[in-house]
């Protein structure tokens, strides 16, 4: 009876550990969020137009101030993201503001929103990609050292 | 007959801390000449402390239940690391981050442990060099698993963490989505009078505060006693009916999965993992550190840890300033806190070995004088 309920208690305390290792890799999971300012075309050719000026601002803190043709860039933690956003869309213009929230994919690292694309309306397919960093071409092998005693090689 | 009594008393007293109190003068002597400031000794003090204490204070069990110093705490470190380049891949970052490497090392840390422990009861008496040893061993297991298996058979998806070759990992993973975020949790500044602004590392400590007073629970659980009962003396332990060998490999399991822990705490505040020596000197560190706060291979307590922190970190920030103010070339300093930490370690070690064989004379002495005495009264 008494290694009955040891069995039992000690399930459960397993079912818990995994249960608060499974949220930790919701909420931790990790993004590199992009806003863009440039222009895009969308696959129905509509085109949208970069604003003047776009600021970003994440948890009351600016991240990106986005001239045309600007890319800026904000690291979150979890898969629900809100920003707020200050736009100005010609030299001398009135600023208009407003928060968005968007719901990041989990399997996808760096995402890239196009600003001008989203806050015209357009689909999330649309305005959304994966950012995929370009491959550096002559990368110099890492010369890992594991044995501070061993022969220097002849070559 | 008083003052003999006294001196003797003293002379004890400076015998059983004179490591503690060498490095009290190598401080003193150290830290006007580094000329650094008040404010900066403090701050790197405060965040060593919480780097460090973690990591020291998995040495206490071990030493309670009379297996030495365990250098095979590396083991754990080993396993931290791997939980952490993992979780970096899998791009878990923050507190989220670390608790998630946390669980993930402990299944690492038992089997390690277990293997270390079951080992360390085939080598009774010689503790120390054996787990010194396994942890070179282990060092090559796991360099077979971070260099060879990571990418190849363990699916690493990052080229920022893996090789260019496509296996392996690099010299030095980044956790800067994870860096002090522990530490920063609870932002606090305190402004001392006469030393300025020291950031205190908040959680850090409560977590530290909270190990140690499970270390002071633990002491009085039958485990505990056990334990004590075991460092004292196995025989008699066993003759009461404690599975010794069981009790020596749970010291060494908690002792590798606290170490385990220590490192993840340690390498969230250095911001990075230097994949292939982070935890190579670490068991030396810690163990110069807890022996230099008055700590032996059979006593050791949770001042020790402190104490043993403050003095050895001040000693490591002063020396190279202070190394370049004597001689004009801070490599000297560099060398000496190196020197140090293998000296104090030898030192202590001499110094138990000598009050064994000390004690073992003393009462040889005492059995043949009562034995003498047994025999003059027979004669009588």
């Amino acid at each position: 009876m008494k290694n009955k309920r040891k069995i039992i208690f000690r399930i459960i305390a397993l079912a818990l550990i995994i249960a608060v290792a499974a949220c930790m890799f919701v909420i931790g999971r990790g993004h590199t969020v992009y806003f863009d300012n440039k222009e895009l075309t969308g696959p129905d050719g509509t085109v949208y137009e970069p604003w003047y000026q776009i600021e970003v601002l994440v948890n009351g803190e600016r991240v990106a101030r986005l001239a045309e043709g600007d890319r800026g860039m904000v690291s979150t933690m979890g898969q629900d993201f809100k920003f707020e956003v200050k736009l100005t869309k010609q030299k001398g213009g009135k600023m208009q503001g407003g928060t968005i929230g968007v719901k990041l994919p989990y399997s996808i690292d760096g995402i890239i929103y196009n600003l001008p694309a989203m806050l015209a309306g357009a689909e999330e397919s649309v305005y959304m990609e994966e950012f995929i960093p370009d491959p550096i071409e002559e990368e110099t092998e890492d010369v890992v050292v594991t044995d501070e005693f061993a022969m220097p090689s002849e070559e | 007959m008083n003052n003999t009594s006294k001196n003797t008393k003293i002379l004890s007293f400076l015998r059983s801390s004179s490591v503690p109190i060498l490095f009290i003068i190598i401080c003193a002597v150290c830290i006007p000449l580094s000329g650094l400031s008040a404010n900066m000794l403090f701050n790197e003090i405060t965040t060593r402390m919480g780097r460090n204490a973690f990591l020291i204070l998995s040495l206490l069990i071990p030493i309670m239940a009379g297996m030495g110093l365990n250098f095979g705490m590396t083991l754990g470190a080993m396993a931290g690391e791997i939980a952490l380049i993992l979780v970096s891949d899998w791009q878990i970052v923050g507190i989220p981050g670390m608790v998630l490497a946390m669980i993930l090392s402990v299944p690492f840390s038992i089997l390690l442990g277990l293997f270390c422990g079951k080992i360390l009861n085939m080598a009774k008496g010689r503790e120390m060099i054996t787990s010194y040893i396994i942890s070179y061993f282990i060092n090559g297991v796991y360099l077979l698993v971070v260099l060879y298996m990571m990418g190849s058979v363990i699916p690493i998806k990052h080229s920022t963490i893996k090789l260019p070759r496509g296996y392996g990992i690099r010299n030095t993973v980044s956790l800067l989505n994870m860096r002090q975020k522990l530490d920063n949790l609870i932002p606090l500044k305190l402004n001392i009078p006469g030393v300025g602004i020291v950031k205190i590392p908040v959680m850090t400590f409560i977590i530290i505060a909270i190990l140690c007073l499970v270390i002071v629970w633990f002491r009085r659980t039958k485990l505990g006693q056990d334990m004590r009962a075991v460092g004292q003396d196995m025989e008699v332990a066993r003759d009461a009916g404690i599975n010794v060998e069981r009790t020596r490999i749970i010291s060494i399991v908690i002792s590798t999965v606290l170490a385990g822990f220590g490192m993840i705490i340690y390498l969230q505040n250095m911001g990075n993992i230097a994949t292939y020596s982070s935890h190579s000197q670490i068991g030396m560190f810690c163990i110069a550190a807890l022996l230099v706060g008055g700590a032996s291979v059979d006593k050791a307590s949770i001042g020790n840890v402190f104490l043993g922190v403050i003095l050895f970190h001040t000693m490591f920030i002063v020396a190279p300033k202070a190394g370049a103010a004597i001689t004009g070339d801070s490599m000297i300093g560099e060398y000496f806190r190196v020197f140090v930490s293998y000296a104090v370690i030898t030192i202590a070690l001499v110094m138990y070995e000598t009050q064994k064989r000390k004690a073992k004379s003393q009462e040889g002495a005492m059995l043949a004088a009562a034995q003498d005495e047994g025999e003059e009264e027979k004669d009588s």
